[in-house]
């Protein structure tokens, strides 16, 4: 338990970790602007048009900025401690280096948890309050009906969380964890979505943006993914994803001198 | 001027960063021959198909890693606190900034323009008189489109190192450089119609087939810009972030 | 020859160094003491233009640094052993800097022999010690063979012979007429190598005078130095 509240502590007494929550929380302001923009828009222009406007359901586009964002924080969480060489006295506080690998997931993953469930429901209220019945009604389903795909999407934050402590563990650099995280989340994908059938499906299924809205059994046709994986299959992947790398990295790390 | 580029030049080849991000590059050339080897096994099945060019769909791969050359440039100074021997040895800090851009232009532009333009050639071999959409177009037709590629590269690196004086983080330049290559050309599509297509003909990305007269995606539409305006925002996004970082490097303590 | 004219620099609300005025000649080693925090390293950043002062200014052989085309032939410092890029080789590391200055490879293995690191030359920093790390920062230092030399803390981390080793090399380049201003909290060490003696605390300046002076009136170097830094440790153990 100590030794989850002093990594906690860690993660909250820098700076690099206040900016990045604060970035995430912007994706709400980001939210509301731009739904009340196209509001205004929308009351502005005629009855013709207003039937075939449609707007994106901005909790879902926005959530990549909190994704990223703490993707980021679980990659300092680790090679920052790296860079600094302050991750020697951290296995020396504490010699058996599972309970710093499971303190350290438990902190970031917690943070993205919050962060993600926040930003979402704050997004998805506000827009819903902003947006009301225009745009055909996006925003008009019932909450309950809208929560499973919230609940998922807001997960995902943690996932990325993981996913970037994951990665810093067992690659130990800031550039080198991000720029894979960014392969992983933004290039892979623009690749897949290129790919001739039926690989574009194939691995567009299993590409880590595609799982919250597979779990939940939304409609993924619009987009670069596939949608081949069963709502279990897909909360499986979606588990590997945050879990593999950080068991990857906790293996690696019992092996490699510090 | 020349002794500061020339240990620039030693910088960037002496630490291996350089090579593993080069390396991340040219996983182009290897995924583009898997792509074209199985575009080509469905065209014998199907006549004709049509895919996308490999060195059009793998380019963010080429942007992305070889920006990070630009970011761990000076980033990688300011974590390891090298900047003060640096600053040191190059009072002048405008004279530190030009030849790290320099070095760094100049690297990125023969690598992106090397790995493009091989895998080009490669995968037009491979695909030999196949039908797979991309190949039926001529080779001087593609050029300008392959250099407006190449250059994009090495604007986001000098993109990268003008952020990495700006923010003195690698986190925070790599995270500026993945929100201008993807986070907000993603965002300006979701814009309302026609700010949408206003915006996103200004986003970094956009501009490349821009530059090559090009259509710019079924999404948005034919190109806003002029070839030569779009060039100019283009170099801007470079000259802007390294005028920025300059000013930055000049005002604060090492 | 180091001038020093009412420096002043502030951090945020802190006051880093306050209204200093000294110089550093020629001939011989001049020692620069103070306690944790009291100014002596960032009055070298602001000696080599690393800090910008927000009054007063430092002159590096009549000039200030910043304003010197070949710095690295008129100045040398060693401010921190440990920053350096742990992927590079030493010697490509001290080439780097060499290339700036127009000094060639031949120099490089010239610094490395004259510290002792030519047998670890093409090894990666990272796997250096404290010690080893001083030694390649005092190569950086010397590598233009410059007349005016800073060196801050570089016994920190070398074994007994390094100490000893230091201090000859301090004696020796003073004796050829060089400008050296060398920090350290090693009293007994300072007493062995320094001939003048400068100390801040809190960014002022307390004393400019000479070791002969200081060990006139008090027992030891540390003795003197206890008695006038008394008022001025920010950081100390409680009793």
């Amino acid at each position: 338990m100590h030794v989850i509240a002093s990594e906690w502590l860690k993660v909250r007494s820098v700076r690099s970790s206040h900016l990045i929550l604060i970035l995430s929380l912007g994706a709400i302001l980001l939210g509301v602007g731009l739904a009340w923009m196209a509001s205004g828009m929308y009351d502005s222009a005629p009855p013709a048009q207003q039937s075939r406007a449609r707007l994106a359901k901005l909790e879902e586009v926005l959530i990549v900025v909190p994704q990223l964002c703490l993707g980021v924080l679980g990659v300092l969480a680790i090679t920052s401690e790296y860079a600094t060489g302050t991750i020697r006295a951290s296995l020396t506080v504490v010699p058996r280096r599972w309970p710093v690998l499971t303190a350290k997931a438990t902190v970031v993953g917690a943070l993205g948890l919050l962060t993600g469930a926040t930003t979402v429901f704050g997004t998805y209220f506000l827009c819903r309050w902003v947006v009301g019945d225009r745009f055909a009604g996006v925003y008009t389903a019932p909450f309950l009906d809208k929560l499973p795909t919230l609940i998922t999407t807001g997960l995902s934050v943690a996932v990325f969380a993981l996913l970037g402590l994951g990665l810093g563990v067992i690659l130990r650099s800031t550039a080198g964890a991000i720029t894979i995280l960014v392969g992983l989340v933004y290039v892979i994908p623009m690749i897949v979505g290129n790919l001739p059938e039926p690989w574009s499906e194939l691995l567009g299924s299993v590409m880590i943006g595609s799982l919250p809205r597979q779990i939940t059994g939304d409609d993924l046709t619009y987009t670069v993914y596939g949608s081949l994986l069963a709502p279990a299959a897909a909360a499986t992947a979606l588990t590997a994803y945050a879990l593999l790398p950080v068991l990857a990295g906790a293996w690696l790390l019992r092996r490699r001198d510090a | 001027m020349r002794a500061a580029l020339s240990s620039e030049w030693l910088k960037l080849r002496s630490v291996t960063s350089t090579f593993h991000a080069i390396g991340a590059a040219a996983l182009m050339l290897a995924l583009g021959l898997v792509w074209t080897f199985y575009a080509g096994e469905l065209a014998d099945e199907r006549e004709s198909i049509g895919t996308a060019a490999p060195e059009q769909g793998l380019l963010p791969l080429v942007q992305m890693s070889l920006a990070v050359i630009g970011v761990l440039a000076i980033t990688s100074e300011h974590t390891t606190g090298t900047i003060r021997a640096s600053l040191t040895a190059v009072p002048r800090r405008g004279a530190l900034l030009l030849a790290k851009a320099g070095v760094v232009g100049a690297v990125t532009f023969v690598a992106a323009h090397t790995i493009i333009l091989i895998t080009y050639g490669v995968c037009r071999l491979i695909a030999g008189d196949r039908q797979l959409g991309f190949n039926e177009i001529s080779f001087s037709h593609d050029l300008p489109m392959l250099l407006t590629s190449g250059l994009s590269v090495t604007v986001l690196a000098l993109v990268g190192l003008g952020l990495g004086f700006v923010t003195r983080s690698t986190a925070g330049a790599i995270v500026s450089v993945v929100s201008l290559l993807f986070v907000l050309p993603a965002a300006a599509t979701y814009l309302p119609p026609s700010w949408n297509t206003r915006v996103a003909a200004y986003m970094l990305p956009n501009l490349v087939p821009q530059i090559a007269d090009q259509q710019l995606s079924r999404r948005v539409g034919d190109g806003l810009l002029f070839p030569w305006v779009a060039l100019t925002v283009l170099l801007g996004y470079a000259v802007a972030a390294l005028t920025i970082g300059f000013f930055m490097l000049r005002r604060r303590d090492a | 020859m180091i001038e020093l004219r009412q420096l002043t620099k502030h951090y945020g609300v802190t006051l880093a160094v306050d209204d200093l005025t000294f110089t550093v000649t020629p001939g011989h080693v001049t020692g620069f003491l103070g306690p944790n925090g009291s100014g002596k390293s960032t009055a070298m950043r602001l000696i080599l233009g690393l800090d910008a002062p927000d009054s007063g200014e430092a002159l590096v052989n009549g000039r200030p640094y910043t304003s010197l085309s070949l710095p690295m032939r008129q100045v040398g410092a060693l401010l921190d052993a440990n920053a350096v890029h742990g992927g590079r080789s030493a010697y490509h590391h001290l080439l780097c800097l060499a290339r700036t200055n127009d000094l060639g490879p031949r120099r490089v293995t010239e610094v490395l022999e004259q510290v002792g690191l030519a047998g670890a030359a093409r090894r990666r920093v990272r796997g250096f010690s404290l010690g080893m790390k001083q030694r390649l920062g005092i190569a950086a230092a010397l590598l233009g063979d410059p007349g005016v030399l800073m060196f801050d803390e570089p016994v920190n981390g070398l074994d007994p012979g390094g100490v000893r080793w230091i201090r000859d090399l301090m004696r020796t380049l003073a004796a050829e007429g060089r400008t050296i201003l060398l920090s350290s909290h090693l009293m007994s060490e300072m007493a062995l190598t320094a001939d003048r003696i400068v100390i801040v605390g809190r960014g002022r300046l307390i004393a400019d005078t000479t070791v002969d002076a200081l060990t006139a009136s008090h027992p030891t170097l540390e003795d003197a130095y206890m008695a006038l830094t008394a008022s001025s440790a920010q950081f100390e153990a409680s009793p």
